[in-house]
């Protein structure tokens, strides 16, 4: 065991200790915005208050972690196996739980509440099913290495940027140029006129909710490796990416992700001059400051992609 | 009309049930389980309920009592409020005179009610020095943090030459506890706590923690958390660069970090058992492995003894026709000099405390490496 880690850096005291708090935010980030964007695009589109995303959370990096260490197969499978069953459980979800609650008169809140619900049962099934220890995907790439004197960058963090910059910009596109992706804008601005048009709001609903449960597989995937994961983590996860929401502007799909760049680059930044206690308590600060001088976040607009 | 039908079908449910379950809790002698059973913390009700489990198949198969022994399970979830809704039901609606218990916080929670109501609650995972003071009815059958600290830090820094310690501790009792005891032991024996870095038990998300540590360059990080947060600390602290020695309390002992491959190597106290050295712990050990298909760890001999503690105290109140209620079984443990349970003999100190000998272990894969044993601390 090496007992004395590190040397003093001609950079100290102030260059190294905030590079790397900004780069490991930037890491951070990346994961809040990804699950961010799915809420904000479920969201933006139909209306529908999805907790159940955090669920949606558990599930895939459970089901990633499960098919890497016990099945034994290769990483890209896992996510083909998380991505097949987070889409079929976000498009149930709409198809059974909340469509039929919607066309029953029911609430904002009966939905909310649906929701919650499945949240905290998905949690405890995966608990019975998987254990309801810490799990983690033992892989290199989650290992820093010492890239200048006292600055240690795990290749993850490159990857969690990288592959965050390529899903937004794919689903820019996809919501931009593709009539599907149109259609989602639409539904988000009027259902009725979506109708008039000759589409199916319905369907478009479930395209929202596929899309946007696909979309935390990379971020739960991401968790698995660098951070571990444990039944609870999709709750806290999701409280952290519906602050992003709300900061970046409901609605906005760019708002949403720089909302979540923001929150995991203070949450990480705030270790610099203050007490580790106070790193998550500062997203909150955040938050309430947005809540109260730009209610409607930085990017606040009606639909994201714009 | 229909509102009519509906009562009279629920009145005769419940008058079934009623019929149905009279007997059986008449027949029955309870006591209560006041642990973490969901939440991230749940790991730990699951290791502690099924070690108490298998204490109560051993005295229902050995016939050490009249009637059947059954355990009532309510979920704490490791927090304070949710103790003490538990702990409400379990005193005030199943009226059971022994509750067993866990986490610092949830147990000093619980103990006024349980003070109150003369029920004996009895602690084999929280290991904060106040649980000492909380009064007769509130018993611990774990050496608590402060002896486990007056074991570990001459080892760190006498024996190993660890001199500066960083300190991650969690705004809990149990971490504040540990802060205050490491605050006076580490100088006491010639070392310096270098840094001592808070952290908020709900908190998963440590590479900028570990930043700090790093910064500090201590020889040697001590952790203080529970549950699934620990092993989260010391794999992001290895993954972030953080080389040195790693250092735990009991709580590392549980299954979610021995079987981390980052925390190998990492140091932790805790009672020294010998899993061979008498019947009784043989035969626990056997049957955990059977049903776990692991070793057997500190905790499961501590809520093993906890129940132990009970049948026995309850074996001597049936043999003198005395009911078995709070104040009889506090009565007994008086009367009682020492409980033959797993590990050896186990005496009461006073205060409601046992003094045993403790070992520190090197986590190695398994249960663990004994590294320094019979450290005998008072």
């Amino acid at each position: 065991m090496t007992r004395h880690g590190g040397h003093r850096s001609p950079l100290r005291p102030i260059g190294v200790l905030l590079l790397q708090l900004f780069i490991n935010g930037l890491q951070l980030g990346a994961i809040y915005a990804l699950t961010a964007v799915g809420f904000a695009l479920i969201f933006g589109s139909t209306k529908v208050f999805h907790v159940a995303h955090g669920a949606a959370f558990t599930l895939a990096g459970y089901l990633f972690w499960w098919s890497i260490t016990a099945l034994k197969w290769h990483w890209t499978a896992g996510i083909v196996l998380a991505i097949l069953a987070v889409v079929a459980f976000g498009m149930f979800m709409e198809r059974w739980i909340y469509r039929p609650i919607q066309r029953h008169e029911g609430a904002f809140f009966t939905v909310f509440i649906a929701s919650f619900g499945t949240q905290i049962m998905v949690q405890n099934l995966v608990g019975m099913v998987f254990g309801r220890g810490f799990e983690t995907v033992t892989v290199e790439l989650s290992r820093a290495v010492e890239i200048a004197p006292g600055l240690f960058v795990a290749p993850i963090a490159g990857v969690a940027i990288v592959v965050a910059a390529a899903l937004f910009t794919g689903l820019h596109f996809f919501l931009a140029r593709t009539q599907a992706g149109t259609g989602l804008r639409a539904l988000a601005d009027n259902p009725d006129l979506v109708r008039i048009f000759g589409l199916e709001p319905t369907r478009l609903a479930q395209v929202a909710f596929a899309l946007g449960s696909a979309l935390v597989v990379p971020a739960a995937a991401l968790t698995a490796v660098s951070q571990g994961i444990n039944p609870g983590i999709g709750a806290h996860i999701m409280l952290i990416s519906l602050a992003a929401t709300i900061v970046g502007g409901i609605g906005s799909l760019k708002g949403a992700a720089c909302g979540g760049m923001l929150l995991g680059l203070a949450e990480s930044l705030a270790v610099w001059k203050l007490d580790p206690q106070w790193s998550e308590a500062v997203t909150f600060i955040i938050l309430f400051v947005f809540i109260i001088f730009r209610p409607a976040g930085f990017l606040g607009r009606a639909v994201g992609s714009k | 009309m229909k509102l009519q039908r509906l009562a009279g079908a629920l009145l005769g449910m419940a008058v079934t049930c009623l019929i149905c379950t009279a007997p059986a809790i008449a027949q029955d002698i309870r006591f209560g389980a006041n642990l973490p059973m969901s939440g991230p913390n749940a790991e730990y009700g699951e290791l502690f309920s099924s070690a108490a489990a298998i204490a109560v198949e051993h005295a229902n198969a050995d016939k050490m009592l009249s009637k059947k022994l059954v355990m009532l399970i309510e979920d704490s979830q490791a927090t304070p409020q949710g103790g003490v809704v538990a702990m409400n039901k379990l005193v005030s609606v199943e009226k059971v005179p022994y509750v067993l218990s866990a986490f610092t916080g949830v147990s000093k929670a619980i103990a006024p009610v349980g003070d109150k109501a003369h029920v004996v609650s009895v602690n084999g995972g929280g290991i904060g020095p106040d649980l000492a003071e909380l009064g007769d009815y509130f018993w611990n059958v774990i050496p608590l943090v402060n002896l486990e600290v007056l074991a570990l830090a001459p080892y760190l820094v006498k024996e190993r030459g660890w001199k500066k310690i960083a300190l991650l501790y969690v705004d809990d009792p149990a971490g504040e506890a540990i802060k205050k005891e490491l605050d006076i032991h580490v100088p006491k024996n010639g070392g310096t706590m270098v840094s001592s870095l808070q952290v908020p038990r709900a908190s998963q998300q440590f590479s900028g923690v570990a930043a700090k540590v790093r910064e500090s360059q201590p020889d040697a990080v001590f952790i203080a958390s529970f549950g699934t947060q620990q092993a989260q600390i010391v794999k992001q602290l290895r993954d972030n660069g953080v080389k040195q020695q790693l250092v735990g309390y009991s709580a590392f002992s549980s299954p979610t970090v021995t079987q981390l491959p980052e925390a190998r190597g990492a140091l932790f106290p805790t009672q020294t058992i010998n899993w061979e050295g008498d019947a009784v712990s043989q035969r626990l050990a056997r049957d955990w492995k059977a049903k776990k298909n692991k070793d057997p760890n500190a905790y499961v001999a501590n809520y093993y003894n906890a129940v132990m503690v009970f049948v026995k105290l309850a074996q001597a109140l049936e043999k003198s026709g005395q009911p078995i209620t709070g104040e009889n079984l506090l009565k007994q443990r008086k009367a009682t000099g020492t409980f033959d349970v797993v590990g050896g003999k186990m005496q009461f100190l006073p205060n409601g405390t046992v003094s045993m000998p403790l070992g520190i272990y090197e986590i190695d894969g398994g249960a663990g490496k004994l590294v320094k044993g019979n450290i005998v601390v008072k």
